[in-house]
């Protein structure tokens, strides 16, 4: 397979997927909406007199036989149109699409925090078998993989906010802001990317390979760096587009944390108010970004590894 | 294949824990668990007085071995008594959660693995799908329309995991159904469920169960995380996550408010993950690879 030809059935299979979640994900909202009551009475909130109810209803055509209303639903959800939000008066997407910027730059910055970590460490789990200070190392790592991201923000909080007065814990406030809420959001990743990255340069390290570099009087060194290790970050990158969607659920609890202004907390804050319009642009976005990077990094991943350049798979 | 179903694709680490290790952290997980399952029976369905009713003339004190052994909250209520009520909450869900999943997923899986054709084709595009959206984004918006309460909790936090279960069923079973013994079964005439449930499901018992104890302790990170940011149980109940909620206003007056229910989050977590390691390794050692 050619890499053009790599590209594509990359493109096509994501675009696919893409398309099979949204409509999905915009049916089961449609008819979940439906089925939990008069969705004129939840999108006009508990308060609401029996004429915003009306009102309402009469503007989002739900006093249409239910098949219309599907219909100009969809056809108004492939334009892009998810409405104006119920509580500001702006169009939800817009609003949503405001705080990319701001999510994406803590998923960055968490992506990087986590390569930092764990490309070091797990390679020198996964290279030196037989150390003791490999087994106290992973006994913390399995411990650290059993504290909650959200329970690890609190923690930094605590620490660097409250104890020790060092650090903003509050919205984005340039760089020194930025620190905590990245640091929280990689907690969510290290310990697995360590994991992964120490039982793939072991794995590698018992390949035929190695064993030919080590004959050819090739250091330990300069076999970790040259050989095991691109060999196991190969493995790795192919994760960061699973990993992604991880990170998204963990940037809707630290954004929350930190009232970071990203679309994660503008999410939890417009379920907390039932603003379904926000509710599904939010949605949409996170599908599209998803999508997104998996098809990025499957087409990084076919371009990077040379056995799926040369045979195809 | 991987064994760890919150990632789906991630191997465990392969060369830890080694075989002497395996027993011990099965063994330490099970009664870290056990004391868990003990509390709950004991104290958690029926929690004490103190858990809801608080005197404020005993606000905010430290723990201490003399007084509350977990300290009280802003309302002086005990917080150990709390962390007993919250048990049926936070374990309960996150059991149910892991039971729906764990079923049809597995119900999945093997139909996928059995019948090839569009069976196969549409429960693998459903199971890829779901695998790459972010998880807890479903949970949030299903929530927004089921709204919050134990049994709304469970089902949405099963229905968003069910996919990874389902995949490693699949994997799992593509290499049982090729057995020899399943051929033969179906060669004299034993009919499509019976095989399933005769042949290939006790085949895949320790997967099943090592997926269990690391569904059963993401639920609980999941179920916290969501009453944490206010959209899962009802703000009354003192589930570990709301009380996680509450100590965020009192982090300067009562770090301990944060620190106990964490402290049983992460006890209760790592017990799950030391049974599912354990699992999964003894399981490698009598010659069955899981992970």
């Amino acid at each position: 397979m050619t890499g053009a030809a790599a590209i594509r059935a990359a493109l096509v299979r994501r675009g696919t997927e893409l398309a099979v979640l949204l409509f999905a994900i915009s049916t089961v909202l449609f008819f979940l909406l439906r089925l939990s009551g008069d969705p004129a009475a939840v999108l006009a909130g508990d308060e609401a007199n029996p004429e915003t109810v009306a009102l309402i209803s009469a503007r989002y055509g739900l006093d249409q036989p239910l098949i219309v209303q599907y219909w100009r639903y969809m056809a108004s959800l492939v334009t892009l149109d998810f409405g104006e939000s119920l509580r500001a008066n702006q169009a939800a997407l817009g609003l949503v699409l405001e705080r990319l910027g701001s999510t994406l730059l803590l998923a960055c910055l968490a992506l990087a925090i986590t390569a930092a970590i764990s490309v070091p460490l797990g390679a020198w789990l996964g290279f030196r078998p037989d150390a003791n200070a490999r087994k106290a190392t992973n006994a913390v790592v399995f411990v650290l993989q059993g504290v909650p991201g959200y329970i690890v923000g609190l923690l930094l909080i605590q620490l660097f906010v409250v104890e020790f007065r060092l650090l903003p814990s509050i919205g984005n406030q340039g760089p020194s802001s930025w620190i905590l809420p990245a640091l929280t959001l990689a907690s969510f990743l290290v310990p697995k990317m360590v994991r992964v990255v120490a039982a793939n340069v072991s794995e590698a390290m018992r390949e035929d390979y190695i064993r030919t570099a080590r004959a050819t009087g090739a250091g330990e060194g300069e076999i970790l760096m040259n050989h095991a290790l691109p060999n196991a970050l190969l493995g790795a990158t192919a994760l960061i587009g699973t990993q992604f969607a991880f990170l998204m659920s963990g940037s809707l609890i630290t954004e929350v944390i930190f009232a970071w202004p990203g679309f994660g907390a503008l999410l939890v804050d417009a379920v907390d108010q039932l603003d379904f319009p926000v509710v599904q642009a939010a949605v949409f976005v996170i599908a599209v970004l998803v999508a997104l990077v998996n098809a990025l990094t499957d087409i990084l991943f076919s371009l990077l590894d040379p056995r799926l350049r040369e045979q195809g798979r | 294949m991987s064994a760890r179903p919150a990632t789906g694709l991630l191997p465990r680490l392969r060369v830890w824990p080694r075989r002497a290790a395996s027993d011990a952290m099965l063994i330490a997980g099970l009664a870290m668990a056990g004391l868990l399952a003990v509390l709950t029976l004991l104290f958690g369905l029926n929690p004490p007085e103190s858990a809801y009713t608080g005197n404020l003339m005993s606000r905010f004190q430290s723990p201490s071995l003399g007084g509350h052994v977990f300290g009280t909250d802003q309302l002086g209520r005990s917080l150990g008594a709390r962390l007993a009520a919250g048990m049926p909450w936070s374990l309960g869900i996150a059991l149910v959660a892991a039971i729906i999943a764990l079923s049809i997923g597995t119900v999945m899986g093997l139909i996928a693995a059995w019948l090839p054709g569009w069976p196969r084709r549409v429960i693998r595009t459903v199971v890829d799908t779901v695998i790459a959206f972010p998880s807890l984004v479903i949970a949030v918006t299903v929530i927004a329309l089921l709204g919050r309460g134990f049994w709304p909790l469970a089902v949405t936090l099963g229905l968003a995991t069910w996919p990874i279960a389902a995949r490693v069923v699949y994997a799992e079973a593509m290499s049982i159904v090729k057995r020899d013994y399943v051929v033969a079964a179906v060669l004299a005439g034993v009919g499509p469920v019976k095989v399933l449930a005769t042949h290939v499901l006790p085949a895949l018992r320790p997967t099943l169960l090592t997926m269990f104890a690391f569904t059963f302790a993401d639920m609980l990170i999941a179920e916290s995380a969501l009453s944490f940011l206010g959209l899962g149980v009802p703000l009354s109940a003192p589930s570990w996550g709301n009380m996680l909620a509450e100590s965020r206003e009192h982090l300067v007056a009562a770090p301990w408010m944060m620190l106990v229910p964490a402290g049983a989050i992460v006890f209760a977590v790592v017990a799950l993950n030391l049974i599912g390691d354990g699992i999964a390794a003894s399981a490698r050692k009598r010659g069955r690879a899981i992970g």
